[in-house]
């Protein structure tokens, strides 16, 4: 076991990367700790069901760290994983498929929280996700690292093996597509 | 829908049940998963596949390599096989013809007749065949 990595909340992900390159396993946690919300937000509007959320973010989390000699800092490690997560929720619901479906309204919708908020956040959310759902799966990613994420097309397009020009287009589409659908 | 409030709503997608996640559990959780099935011994399975089919690579180019540099030549490891394929392809004729240019080497190694012949003439298509293979050992 090597030797623990005296971290800080400032510590780069890098640093904590190589840590548990040399198997330092409080270097992984620290980074679950890190991005576990981004995550779990960005599956979640993805149409993951909240029921199922914590274990797509650890299975996430799992292939990350076994892959991570491919990760070559050509983006952010967050952006990076919200891709494996892509991956791992299209696998779930290939899963899914095969057993029953789940409807993606049920997945999303948040059902604590303030009244008021929750019925306009219900209603305005619920419509995105719907639209979200129809969507084809590359536009779904490109929107939420964008709109959710706050991400620029250059670090889209380095997450997704692309072009920005291409990252803007899908995005693009995404709009123009959820503004006839969400109404 | 307008774009801006698209983007507000996709903020707040997915952000109540990512806040209820709890965080430190699923921390334990995934090093629990990752001691349970190592990175390390998958990628030393990868590694060992990888190297094996190098070999087998090296071994198949190298022996093609070889192969075609220093072409193995016809020896006479096994000259029955090619002079029976020759043989079925010859009519009785071209057997007699063959046995004419053989005749002194028959007298000369002393290769016994099948019963009650006497000379190679007499000898049927069958009887043709036993002889020059008995001469070819």
């Amino acid at each position: 076991m090597a030797q623990p990595l005296p971290r800080t909340e400032t510590t780069p992900d890098a640093a904590l990367i190589a840590a548990w390159q040399t198997g330092d396993e409080q270097a992984a946690a620290e980074l679950v700790r890190r991005h576990a919300r981004a995550l779990a937000r960005f599956l979640a509007g993805a149409g993951a069901p909240e029921s199922e959320l914590d274990d797509l973010v650890q299975e996430t989390f799992v292939r990350a760290f076994r892959s991570v000699d491919r990760f070559r800092g050509q983006c952010q490690f967050r952006t990076w994983l919200m891709t494996i997560g892509g991956n791992v929720l299209k696998d779930f619901g290939r899963r899914m498929k095969r057993r029953a479906v789940i409807p993606l309204d049920e997945m999303v919708r948040d059902v604590t929280g303030d009244p008021h908020e929750l019925a306009e956040a219900s209603e305005t959310v619920a419509r995105l996700a719907a639209g979200l759902k129809a969507l084809p799966r590359l536009q779904r990613e490109v929107f939420l690292l964008r709109a959710q994420q706050g991400l620029e097309y250059e670090e889209i397009a380095a997450a997704l093996a692309t072009t920005p020009g291409a990252a803007r287009v899908h995005y693009h589409h995404a709009v123009r597509r959820l503004k006839e659908t969400v109404k | 829908m307008n774009e801006d409030a698209m983007i507000a709503a996709a903020k707040r997608l997915g952000s109540g049940p990512a806040d209820r996640l709890d965080v430190e559990a699923t921390a334990r959780r995934v090093l629990e998963r990752l001691r349970e099935q190592p990175a390390h011994r998958l990628a030393w399975i990868h590694v060992q596949w990888v190297r094996i089919a190098a070999a087998v690579v090296i071994v198949l180019g190298g022996g093609f390599a070889v192969h075609q540099m220093w072409p193995v030549k016809e020896t006479r490891g096994h000259p029955a096989h090619f002079v029976a394929d020759d043989l079925s392809d010859l009519s009785t004729d071209q057997l007699r013809d063959v046995l004419d240019r053989f005749d002194e080497m028959v007298r000369g190694t002393g290769t016994t007749l099948p019963e009650g012949s006497s000379d190679l003439r007499e000898l049927d298509e069958q009887q043709l065949r036993r002889v020059l293979r008995s001469l070819e050992g």
